[in-house]
Formats: structure tokens, C-alpha cells, sequence
């Protein structure tokens, strides 16, 4: 794995903010892996904050609510930050807070009731994929070991962290939640080693008896990068390794991360659907990087109009996510999405190096997490041999982007092998 | 309006001409080395070869029509290789000569940069063998350049029996080539690559290691056959280990293949040096294991995740 500067400060120490009286919000139906949610409102509709705009569609597929009290003016196109454009229920809010109590009676709650109860909160995967939750909690194979997921390794990003310190207690009830529905024997806690001040809380909590969780342990791994992603953190945790096209289950694992947790203890004790989430808004070109509080659908636009983003210059480059796997943008137009970690304003473009011949250094085979050999995927992609990828198994690529970062050539790896898998899959 | 590009939006800061700058900084102490032992001969050979390199590599590219690429150094590395290994005493055209060739026909010829199978100073030092194999078998002993052709450690080893002092070895006051005769400067120079993360260590590691055991095993049976910090110390072993072995280009990608490589390396060298008519087989070592890296590349593919 990689080392890579970490750039999380200033905005990793700072407390989070909020930000929620958007005027206007937008909800794209496809916020999650899977078939995208069907409306179930009209155009004109009054819905109240948390009521059900859009239900899940098929197997794999999540539901939406309303994240403010307000009246759906229009059911149209509208940017998205994967798909460029996609459908979308787009609201406009009154301000009128609701408040949420916490509920007494949670131990009552039987395995079934507690798997509803997330499934019609719509909760699916914080740490970027956006995998529907309740799909994980459903588990075809026995779980010996939950994994709770707070290794945020991409730079800049800050939310995870954040939220361990400053939500912990409520990041356990909702791990408390998961581990009552699929009872495994262990339950680990993986956090990198940059998060100090989580790992001092973590063992606060533990020496003060606080954790009701079995065999409960703390993993600190060292910062490196892609140390989050799925098959590694098992792999740095357990010493398992999942096989190719497989799934954590299928070697006894469940990862979830420690967003995902959050919002399980709020639709489980507030009752409160997935309708906002810390998001880190970082980079060079604002003049305060900071974690905020926002509802889903929230544009970036917005931010900017209440000044709870100001810059400094007009950024060059706007990402969605963070600045390793995630996708460059054209406007301030884009919504908040449930599975969006953080947006990234850089002042100039520091990855537009021409790309120069490939002197076979082997920096991406040395760095490739999954072991694979990118310059030859490059190579074929070049000659358009798609037919040879799968010889190199292209499809066990995760593009965590270890190999363009450390490209001394400059070659966008990245883009040759999206583009190899594209013609690899429609053979 | 933003740009827009694929992930990832942060790359490392080492490119390629900063690899190639980095290991000029590595030869450097053997340059200086070479400097104080043969004055202005290795002045005028270093400048040679260096200016030959860079001009052909900048006439080829304007023949090619490619865009001139002289500032990813790579040319510099190989002219200041190849000066650094030839006899100091070599005639100036045959360098010349030498230096052209290595970049046309070791570099060009494949296509440039990144495609070319053999080390192109070691092409230009093969070629140089074939085409003036007397001058390259001339050594002079350092600090003493006007005086006639002494054998180097090896040779005298070979052809005489006659074994060099270690230390001689180890800092450099033995005939030999240019820039390989001080093994402590080219320690030197070697770790800060290999620090720098620059070169791997696993190719030159392997290659000096099997070297050192094969050493051992026939000094054993014989002592006439020289020990092993002789073997590790005289001659090309060490450059040819630490800057010809670790060139990405020619060498394999996967790291079980550097293994293979340097051991395939050290066994050819060995053999030539016991029983070849050469005394020195760095050269063809190494040029022999660039013919097998795709090969090698092809059978040590890692092993997949998860399998």
C-alpha cells in the first residue's frame, strides 16, 4: 500500500458545523448501488421533514425521504455527480425544524423489526459505495466478525474522524444495532493511526466499560492508502483475504463504516430516516476547509449563497468525493448525495502532467493493492486488445488510482483501465 | 469553468526526469572518484560521451519528428554510463562511436524511451568490444595515466595468478574501467537510489548475493579462484549491480522477477569469469538477462488477490 500526504488539516481538528435550512433541495432517485428508487409523490405535493418521497425498487435498491418539511415543485433531469444527469425530485423547503426524541423502548425491538426499521430509513453504505444497508444485514453465510469501518484513507477527508470524536458514543449503539441483528463473534474496531484523538476516545470508552459489543476490539493500522477499502481492511485486520469477485461474507466478514453506523442509531432511537451527513469540503481555493452538517440534495451552490463556503479563488478543479477515486465536476450545481464524503476546491490542477512513454519502473505494479500488473492494462488498452484484459484480471481493479498517483510517466491509468473494463464487459 | 479529468487528482511529485536526475546524483561519487584517479582523461571521456549521447538523442528525435525529449535526462544517463564503463584510455572517436551507437541502436531502434529490451550503455560497450576489442582490453592504473597498460585485479587473477589487496579493491587504486574501480563510491552512490526508492533493491540484492555464494562455493575448492569480497569488489560487479541491473526499462516488473534476474545475472557472470575467455562477464550477464526479462516477466505474474 501507499503513502500518501495526508492534507486533512486544518479541517481534521476543527469541530463540524451545520448547515441545515437549504431553500431548495435536490434528490436524485439514484443515490445508491442498484435500481434506482420510485417516486411516490407529485408533482405539487406538501411532505413533511423524514416522510417517504421514493421507495426502493427491486432486490437491490434504497428508499428516499423528504430531508425538510416543504412542497415538491418538480420531478425532473438534474445533475448528478456520477451519472452526469439523472432523474430527480427536487423540493422547496419551508423552514420549519423538527425535533427528534430519543427513543426508551430500542431493547424490545426484535431482529426483524430492527432490519425494517433500517431498510425503510433508506440507510446505505457511508464510505462511499452507497451499498444498500439492510442487503449487508442479510447475510446467506454466517458472520464471525463485524468490522467497523473508520479508516478514512483518501486525503483531505475528515468526516469519519470527526464523527468519532465527536459522535462515538452514538457510533456504538448504532455497531450495538448490527452486531443484535447478525450476532458475530468478534467486532473490531479498525482506525489508522493519524486518528489520535478517536483512538484516545475509543479507549476511554473501553476502559470505562462502556462498549456492549463481544469479544470488542481496537485495531490501529498504519495510515496508508487504500487501508479503507473493503478486501484491504480485511485483509490488515483478520489476515483473510476475499477472493476475486467475491464478497466479505464469503470469508465471515461484515464491514461497516462508522457513517453507516451513525445513521443506524438515528433511525433506530430518533426514529430519523438518512436525510443529512457530515460532509468535508476541503482544499486550497476556500479560504475555511471545514466538515458540515447538510441535508441530502443540498447543492454546493447554496453553500457558497449562505457563505457557509467562501473561496478564496475561483477553484480549477471541483471534486466529488475524495481527491483519489473521485470525480472531477463542471459546476457548483451538484447535490449532496447520501453516499458523498466530501468535496474538494483545488486552486489549480496539480494532476495535469503530460503523459510521457512508460519506462516500465513497475512504481504501479509495486503499489497495486490488488496485485495486478497496470501497465500492461495500459499497453493492451493502447492497442486496443480488449480480449488479452481478462488474462491480467482486469476485473479485480478496484481504481483506488495507487498506480496513476505514483506514475512517474504521468500516465492516467485510471482512464485506460475504465475504459478497458467498459469494452472488456460488453464483449 | 472547472476542469474536468479522471481520478486521481493528486499525483506524486516523482516524474521521470527526476528518477534520471536522481541517479546522475548516484554515479556522482564514482564520477568524482573517477576524476581524482584519471584527471582529465576522465573529464574529457565523461564529456565525450555525455555530449555525444545527448546530441544524437536530440537529432534522432528530430528525424523521428518527436517532440525532443532531451529534458527527461535519460540520454545524460546513458553517455555518463557508458563513460563510466570504458578503459580511461579508450581513443576518443571509439567513444564517440560507442556513445552514438548506444543510443541509436539501443534505444532508438526499439522506439525510445521505455521500449528498448537491452541497456543501451551495455550495447554500446558490446558494440565498442567488437568493433576495437584491443582498446578495451588496455587498463591503466589510476593516478599514474601516462604510464603503459597495467592488468586489472581480474585479468591478473585470471591470466597471472596474482591476487589484489582488498582495500586497493574497496577504494578504487586498481586498474579498471572508468567509474567502476572504487567499490566504496559506488556503495555510496547504490544505497542513495536505493533509499530514494529510486532502484529496488531485490535485483541487486539477488544478483550480488548469488555472486557472493558462488564465490564461496569455488573458492572453497580452489583459493586460486579468489574469495568472495574479491568477487564483490573487483571489476564491473557492483556498477553493473547497482545502476545497470536496476535500469526499469530492460529489467523485469514483478518483484519475484527481479529475483530471477539477478541470479540469472550472477550465474552468467560467474561462469564467464571462471571459465570464459573474457576476464570480466558483467556486461554479458546482464545484456543475457534484458534478452529473457519479457520471458521472465511472462512466468511471475503475482499472485492475485484473495487466491
Amino acid at each position: 500500500m501507499l503513502r500518501i500526504e495526508e492534507r486533512k488539516q486544518p479541517q481534521h481538528n476543527k469541530a463540524s458545523e451545520k448547515f441545515l435550512s437549504p431553500k431548495k433541495l435536490y434528490l436524485p432517485l439514484s443515490q445508491h448501488t442498484g435500481k434506482p428508487s420510485k417516486p411516490c409523490v407529485k408533482i405539487g405535493d406538501v411532505v413533511e421533514e423524514g416522510q417517504l418521497i421514493a421507495e426502493g425498487d427491486g432486490l437491490i435498491s434504497s428508499c428516499l425521504h423528504a430531508p425538510s418539511k416543504g412542497k415538491i415543485s418538480s420531478i425532473d433531469t438534474y445533475y448528478h455527480p456520477n451519472l452526469k444527469r439523472a432523474p430527480c425530485i427536487i423540493l422547496e423547503c419551508s423552514q420549519e425544524p423538527k425535533n427528534y426524541l430519543e427513543s426508551k423502548s430500542v431493547d424490545a425491538l426484535s431482529k426483524e423489526k430492527l432490519k425494517d426499521i433500517i431498510k425503510n430509513a433508506g440507510i446505505v453504505g457511508l464510505g462511499g459505495a452507497a451499498f444498500p444497508t439492510y442487503v449487508k444485514l442479510n447475510p446467506p453465510k454466517k458472520i464471525d466478525t463485524l468490522i467497523i469501518n473508520g479508516c478514512e484513507c483518501e486525503p483531505y477527508l475528515s468526516t469519519d474522524y470527526r464523527l468519532m470524536v465527536e459522535n462515538l458514543h452514538h457510533i456504538l449503539k448504532g455497531a450495538e444495532i448490527i452486531s443484535r441483528i447478525i450476532e458475530p463473534k468478534n467486532v473490531i474496531f479498525a482506525v489508522e493511526e493519524n486518528s489520535r484523538e478517536a483512538i484516545k476516545k475509543i479507549n476511554q470508552f473501553k476502559s470505562l466499560k462502556r462498549i456492549n459489543l463481544a469479544n470488542f476490539k481496537l485495531t490501529v493500522l498504519k495510515s496508508s492508502y487504500p487501508q479503507g477499502g473493503e478486501k484491504q481492511l480485511i485483509h490488515s485486520t483478520v489476515g483473510r483475504c476475499v477472493p476475486p469477485k467475491g464478497l466479505p461474507l464469503d470469508v465471515g466478514c461484515l464491514v461497516h463504516n462508522v457513517g453507516t453506523c451513525f445513521a443506524i442509531y438515528e433511525a433506530v432511537y430518533l426514529n430519523k430516516p438518512l436525510i443529512h451527513r457530515l460532509v468535508s469540503f476541503c482544499g486550497d481555493a476556500l479560504i475555511s476547509p471545514k466538515n458540515v452538517w447538510v441535508k441530502i440534495g443540498t447543492t454546493l451552490k447554496e453553500l457558497f449563497e449562505n457563505n457557509v463556503l467562501q473561496s478564496k479563488v475561483a477553484p480549477q478543479k471541483i471534486i466529488c468525493g475524495g481527491p483519489m477515486m473521485g470525480v472531477a465536476l463542471d459546476s457548483l450545481a451538484y447535490p449532496i448525495l447520501k453516499g458523498t464524503g466530501g468535496f474538494l476546491f483545488l486552486s489549480e490542477d496539480v494532476a495535469a502532467d503530460e503523459e510521457s512513454p512508460c519506462i516500465r519502473c513497475a512504481r504501479c505494479v509495486d503499489n497495486c493493492p490488488m496485485n495486478l500488473l497496470p501497465l500492461e492494462f495500459v499497453k493492451l488498452a493502447k492497442k486496443e486488445e480488449f480480449d488479452k484484459l481478462d488474462i491480467f484480471n482486469i476485473v479485480d481493479c478496484i481504481e483506488c488510482g495507487s498506480c496513476a498517483y505514483t506514475c512517474p510517466a504521468s500516465i492516467a491509468l485510471v482512464h485506460y483501465i475504465k475504459v478497458g473494463k467498459k469494452y472488456a464487459n460488453n464483449k | 469553468m472547472p476542469i474536468i479529468s479522471e481520478s486521481p487528482h493528486l499525483k506524486s511529485r516523482v516524474k521521470t526526469p527526476y528518477v534520471m536526475k536522481q541517479v546522475i546524483i548516484g554515479l556522482l561519487p564514482a564520477v568524482i572518484a573517477s576524476v581524482i584517479f584519471f584527471k582529465y582523461w576522465a573529464v574529457f571521456l565523461i564529456l565525450n560521451c555525455c555530449l555525444t549521447a545527448v546530441i544524437t538523442e536530440s537529432i534522432i528525435c528530430k528525424i523521428r519528428r518527436q517532440p525532443l525529449v532531451l529534458n527527461d535526462y535519460s540520454a545524460l544517463v546513458t553517455g555518463l554510463l557508458l563513460a563510466l564503463i570504458l578503459p580511461p584510455s579508450i581513443s576518443w572517436y571509439a567513444a564517440t562511436l560507442g556513445s552514438v551507437f548506444a543510443v541509436i541502436a539501443g534505444k532508438h531502434l526499439f522506439g525510445g524511451i521505455g521500449s528498448n529490451i537491452f541497456n543501451p550503455a551495455l550495447i554500446g560497450r558490446a558494440f565498442l568490444m567488437a568493433a576495437y576489442p584491443k582498446m578495451l582490453t588496455v587498463y591503466v592504473k589510476p593516478f599514474d595515466i601516462d604510464a603503459i597498460s597495467s592488468a586489472t585485479p581480474l585479468a591478473l587473477r585470471k591470466f597471472s595468478h596474482v591476487m589484489t589487496p582488498l582495500n586497493d579493491l574497496f577504494l578504487g587504486n586498481v586498474a579498471g574501467s572508468l567509474g567502476e574501480t572504487s567499490a566504496f563510491c559506488l556503495i555510496i552512490g547504490g544505497a542513495y537510489i536505493i533509499i530514494r526508492k529510486i532502484a529496488d533493491w531485490r535485483t541487486p540484492v539477488s544478483l550480488l548475493f548469488t555472486t557472493a555464494i558462488i564465490a564461496f562455493i569455488f573458492h572453497r575448492i580452489n583459493p586460486t579462484n579468489g574469495s568472495v569480497l574479491f568477487h564483490l569488489l573487483s571489476g564491473g560487479l557492483l556498477i553493473g549491480a547497482l545502476f545497470m541491473a536496476t535500469d526499469p526499462v530492460t529489467t523485469p516488473i514483478t518483484k519475484r522477477g527481479r529475483y530471477i534476474f539477478g541470479i540469472g545475472s550472477a550465474i552468467v557472470i560467474m561462469v564467464i569469469r571462471y571459465w570464459g575467455g573474457l576476464q570480466e562477464g558483467v556486461m554479458y550477464g546482464i545484456l543475457f538477462m534484458n534478452a529473457f526479462t519479457p520471458l521472465i516477466n511472462r512466468y511471475t505474474k503475482p499472485k492475485r488477490f484473495g487466491t
